[in-house]
């Protein structure tokens, strides 16, 4: 049976208290925002924190507003809020998309996006599409702010360089440039509840309409420990014209840029295939919404 | 067809409220005074010999109240078949699977219970572990159970007609294999049990169980307690599928430590050890040879069939019959031969589950025939058409199709689907294929031998007359069967389903052999609706004394005495009951005599007005070995057609549409009818495209969880239109029989049959991945 340890639970009023807190904390505390991944953990004793400490009643951590043209998001905004804001769905659609693929509707109406990033699953739905809109985290201790790039954010399967300290506080997106169009596609088993067998997401930047593409960005998923650049399939793609050759070229290179495994989700061979066919076709429907200026911002 | 106010309707479930709002009770949130938690120790390795057991440190525990060994527990042998007992409460000289039980612990909570478990100390000696069928009928395999060397747990060797001979006449034959995995009932409630065993030396269990008469005797005959001194109750159940219809060894461990202990003992499976228990779908392998003559008359079959059992029998010895006996039907099928084998290995034990052992033989099969039709150019609902039975049809078996509406199923799937402006017509990757199926309605038999009835009902009248006290020991798992019996009864007695109360799932309530093989509606409506028409007659009888109406000229309808001739005077009666209830609200009025007056009236001319119904199968067919599993008072069918879409660059499935025809004899309750037919298709998707139970090298379930065992969300369903064809069995309550098994047979193979439509490749492997089906769209591209 899987009983949850017992554990001493915080709700500070605001973000310094809350710094404070956990700094006070050491080791023993940990932020727990919708608790989907971390009760589960505590649950199974891979994780077993003292003190669980809710950012529930701190103000601010749950928006999704404008920020020099791009968007900064809270880290407590749930999932399920991601994928029905149409502000998310208006810019950033791939965004939207991942976050519609996440779980199921009960799990998205709690898991935050904050969470999404900083329990750094392989296999987590927002990270990749995160990492093509050029995402940057902010991160608060007591002492120090910074704010990073999402790209090199993650070191390993469920680790990253936040500190014990540090609070992930808005995730902050950049306005793309004209002519951007990206997309996300999940496979799974199912048509919900799944983990990614394997998960690409794509952005491409043309000059113009009819031009070339002069940035792209392939980010895969749950085919190596982190998400992954398929960075030959990216430089492939730079400074040429998009067809669907191209695009089958870049989805042949892509395939070895990923080192996937045979879990139980899935064989390597499979996910090698995958990831062709994902990157195939995310390449595809970014560059239609780039021409068409449909996607927004991307 | 006879006009009914109760039956044949829509009317909502008696427990819809309580389940609804939470006010449903299940065993896991039951609780009283005292009350001591249960766990229990469980082998961690899949075979080995146990050498010394060491409870010293657990017993030592503060807060521990009990522990146990088979020491306390003893060596009684227990089992389904009495032929196979060959479990034990805990095992005493060898452990054969990951999660055999060895020992348990009661505490005052949960947390110690379990620490406790983790400090007994047992030694072990490895032994050779054999996690499949090859390695566990190799030449000198180790012998899991001494008794069966070879490991072979059970062998059936049937043949009707001449199957050698009727190939001669044969112009296709051919041979295809094919496997399903072994799957986890997935029931949302894991199993989970309080007992108490009081100061007179009476136990109770409330468990959530599919048999509370199985699991009584199991109790009474493994501990030594008289069995009317042991009464299970099962509460709220939420869902089943087979794996709860018999006795596990948590159910016996806390009566055992209640009894040593005097106090309450609450046990509750976790998610994983329902997967340790198991209990449900076996792995099959079916090598099937079928012969079909030139004019496409299906005329031989050969089936071969290897069971993986698991480490102990269950119900298994019923599944490997069931494997061979559960095809032929429903097709004129002269010759049939079976070989059957269910081995032993060092994995968890399978069982029954919902088609019990059927389901994947009906989808080998039923994906063949499609190979045939296509060979023979024959389309393949003419195809199955041509061949279908009819009713008054006898199997090559010796069953007995007493009623039949396969063709109006397959015809209704035929024109519901449009299947004439489909097949064969819709753009590459998409796909639709049928199939069809058959099932018992209710296992002809006990699972023991005896003459016992399967079921009893008793109907008993309030004072008043007001209520209607229905009282039988069937189990309600989630199925409907509560608001079934309820509305039989009301029918059969002429009142509202709102006067009658439901009191079901008891041992102290009658005699019922539970949910299980598709038998409540049949055998516990028979009981109740002769308990109703006894309880009626006597009714009937007291009220002829007092008006001078022969009975014969008397019905009870709508809650009113129907007086077929000449309306009596019955002023008399109307106000002696107005007398005695002066100053109630709800007094009796209008032209016709109520039911609840006739009922005062029996009551204080003769007593407690109580009706009485017992029902067992008559003579059923069969003389031959093993003619016991598959015979049934009525045989329920259906067809189905489903419609898929294949993405040919990942291979993933999407179910379009199903449409589905089952012919449950009579819809008692329509809507119920409907979901059960919903629900087998949920779960016959979940087998074909997603479920597997998955172990690793050394025998653990590697997938314990229904976040890594996939059974099908509300999202991977698709709309089902379902059609309900009603043959009206003679042998059936109002021509009753069964819809809650028999919907699965073909769902499975209309899927397959409808991926090929879709892309060309035939999967003889179940689940039909995405990943399986790309490799096998791959495999024929390089072709
Ligand atoms: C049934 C089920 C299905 C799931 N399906 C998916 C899926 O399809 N795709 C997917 O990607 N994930 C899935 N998950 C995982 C999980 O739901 C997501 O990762 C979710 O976004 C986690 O968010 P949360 O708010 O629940 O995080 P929590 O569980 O509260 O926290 C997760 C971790 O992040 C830390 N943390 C949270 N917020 C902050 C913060 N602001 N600052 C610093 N640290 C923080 C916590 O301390 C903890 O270590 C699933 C989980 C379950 C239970």
């Amino acid at each position: 049976m899987l009983l949850l340890p017992k554990f001493d639970y915080e709700e500070p009023k605001s973000l310094p208290e809350a710094l404070a807190m956990l700094s006070e904390l050491k080791g023993n505390g940990k932020v727990i925002a919708g608790g989907t991944d971390l009760l589960v953990n505590m649950k199974k004793g891979t994780v077993k924190p003292a003190f669980l400490v809710s950012l529930r009643k701190v103000e601010g951590l749950r928006e999704i507003g404008g920020e020099n043209g791009g968007l900064a998001i809270g880290s407590h905004a749930t999932v399920s809020e991601i994928a029905d804001s149409d502000r998310v769905g208006s810019m950033f659609p791939v965004l939207a998309r991942s976050a519609s693929c996440l779980g199921s509707p009960l799990i998205r109406n709690r898991a935050t996006i904050g969470g999404n990033i900083v329990t750094a699953r392989p296999a987590a739905d927002l990270p990749p599409a995160l990492i093509v809109l050029g995402a940057y985290v902010e991160l608060k201790g007591k002492d120090a702010n910074r704010t990073i790039p999402l790209d090199g954010f993650f070191t390993g399967p469920g680790t990253s360089v936040i500190e014990s300290g540090e609070v992930l506080t808005r995730i902050i997106l950049p306005s793309a440039p004209p002519f951007t169009g990206g997309d996300y596609i999940k496979i799974g088993h199912r048509a919900a509840l799944e983990i990614a067998i394997a998960a690409a997401a794509s952005r491409l930047t043309l000059d113009k309409p009819d031009g070339v593409i002069v940035d792209a960005r392939v980010v895969l998923s749950a085919v190596a420990p982190t998400a992954i650049h398929a960075a030959s399939a990216e430089k492939a793609l730079i400074g040429q014209r998009p067809s669907e050759e191209l695009f089958a070229k870049a989805a042949a290179l892509a395939e070895g840029d990923c080192s996937p495994i045979t879990d139980m989700r899935g064989g390597a061979e499979y996910r090698r295939d995958m990831v062709n066919t994902l990157v195939k076709r995310t390449l595809l429907k970014a560059f239609n919404d780039a021409r068409d200026m449909k996607g927004g911002n991307a | 067809m006879k006009a009914y106010n109760v039956i044949n309707t829509r009317l909502p479930r008696v427990d819809g409220r309580a389940k609804a709002t939470g006010d449903a009770r299940y065993a896991a949130d039951l609780s009283m005074p005292g009350m001591l938690y249960g766990a229990m120790l469980q082998s961690p390795l899949a075979h080995a010999k146990i050498l010394n057991i060491d409870t010293s440190a657990a017993k030592r525990l503060p807060g521990v109240r009990d522990v146990v060994t088979w020491k306390e527990a003893g060596l009684v042998k227990y089992g389904v078949s009495p032929a196979r007992y060959d479990e034990q409460v805990f095992c005493s000289d060898k452990v054969r699977y990951v999660g055999d039980e060895v020992a348990a612990v009661a505490a005052i909570d949960l947390e110690t219970a379990m620490e406790a478990v983790s400090l007994i100390k047992v030694d072990y000696e490895e032994l050779p572990v054999l996690l499949d069928i090859g390695s566990a009928m190799a030449e000198g395999a180790i012998a899991i159970h001494e008794d069966f060397p070879g490991n072979i747990s059970a062998e059936v060797h049937q043949e009707f007609g001449n199957f050698e001979e009727a190939l001669k006449e044969c112009h296709i034959v051919r041979t295809d294999t094919f496997t399903n995995k072994r799957q986890d009932g997935g029931f949302l409630e894991p199993q989970a049990c309080l007992a108490r065993y009081d100061l007179n030396g009476n136990l109770t269990l409330w468990s959530s169980t599919q048999s509370v008469h199985y699991v009584q005797r199991s109790v009474a005959m493994v501990l030594g307690i008289p069995v009317g001194k042991v009464r299970v109750v099962k509460p709220y159940v939420g869902g089943g599928f087979g794996p709860k219809a018999a006795v596990n060894a948590m159910e016996l461990a806390a009566c055992l430590m209640s009894r040593r202990t005097g106090k309450p003992v609450k046990m509750v499976f976790s998610r994983e050890q329902v997967f340790l228990h198991s209990r449900a779908r076996h792995q099959f392998t079916h090598e099937l040879t079928t012969g079909v003559k030139k004019d496409g008359t299906i005329f031989a079959l050969r089936n071969v069939c290897h069971l993986d059992g698991g480490a102990y029998s269950s119900f298994g010895i019923a599944t490997i019959y069931y494997a061979g006996s559960l095809l032929g039907a429903p097709y004129k099928l002269p010759n049939m031969k079976y070989d059957g084998y269910r081995i032993y290995t060092n994995k968890p034990t399978c069982g029954a589950q919902r088609g019990h052992g059927g389901v994947a033989a009906r989808a080998g099969w039923e994906q063949q025939l499609d190979i045939i039709a296509a060979e023979l150019g024959m389309d393949p609902v003419e195809f199955r058409l041509k061949n279908m039975m009819q009713t008054g049809d006898v199997t090559c078996n010796d069953f007995n199709m007493s009623s039949l509406g396969m063709k109006e199923c397959l015809e209704g799937v035929r024109d519901g689907s449009n299947w004439g402006a489909k097949k064969g017509k819709l753009p590459k990757g998409k796909g639709i294929g049928v199939a069809c199926g058959f099932f018992v309605s209710g296992a002809g038999y006990p699972i023991y031998r005896s003459e016992t009835f399967h079921s009893t009902a008793t109907i008993r009248l309030t004072e008043d007359g007001g209520g209607v006290n229905l009282y039988t020991a069937s189990a309600e798992i989630g199925q409907g069967s509560d608001t079934i019996l309820g509305q039989i009864a009301a029918e059969a007695l002429g009142v509202s389903l709102d006067d009658v109360r439901v009191h079901s799932g008891d041992t102290d309530f009658g005699v019922d052999l539970g949910a299980y093989s598709s038998r409540q509606t049949l055998m516990s409506g028979h009981a109740v609706k002769m308990a109703a028409e006894d309880t009626k007659r006597k009714v009937l009888e007291a009220l002829s004394e007092q008006l001078n109406v022969p009975v014969e000229e008397m019905d009870i309808a709508r809650g009113v005495i129907v007086f077929k001739k000449d309306k009596p005077d019955f002023s008399r009666l109307r106000t002696l009951y107005i007398k005695e209830h002066r100053g109630w609200a709800d007094q009796p009025s209008g032209a016709e005599l109520t039911f609840r007056e006739a009922a005062r009236v029996a009551f204080i001319t003769g007593g407690v007005i109580i009706g009485n119904g017992a029902y067992k199968p008559g003579e059923l067919g069969g003389k031959y070995k093993g003619a016991a599993v598959g015979t049934s008072p009525a045989y329920g069918c259906s067809a189905q057609v489903v419609e898929v879409t294949v993405d040919e660059e990942t291979g993933k499935v999407t179910i379009d549409a199903m449409t589905d025809a089952h012919d449950c004899g009579f819809a008692i309750n329509r809507t119920n009818v409907e979901g059960q037919m919903q629900g087998s298709l949920s779960m016959g998707l979940g087998e074909a495209l997603f479920e597997e139970v998955r172990f690793d090298e050394k025998g653990r379930v590697a997938n314990a969880s229904l976040g890594e065992y996939r059974i099908p969300t509300a999202l991977d369903m698709p709309n089902v239109k379902t059609i309900i064809i009603e043959s009206d069995e003679p042998n059936g309550p109002f021509g009753a029989k069964e819809v809650g098994e028999g919907a699965i047979m073909p769902t499975i193979p209309a899927i397959l049959n409808a991926i090929y439509d879709a892309v060309g490749v035939r999967i003889n492997e179940l689940p039909i991945t995405s990943e399986r089906l790309f490799a096998a769209m791959k495999e024929k591209r390089k072709k």
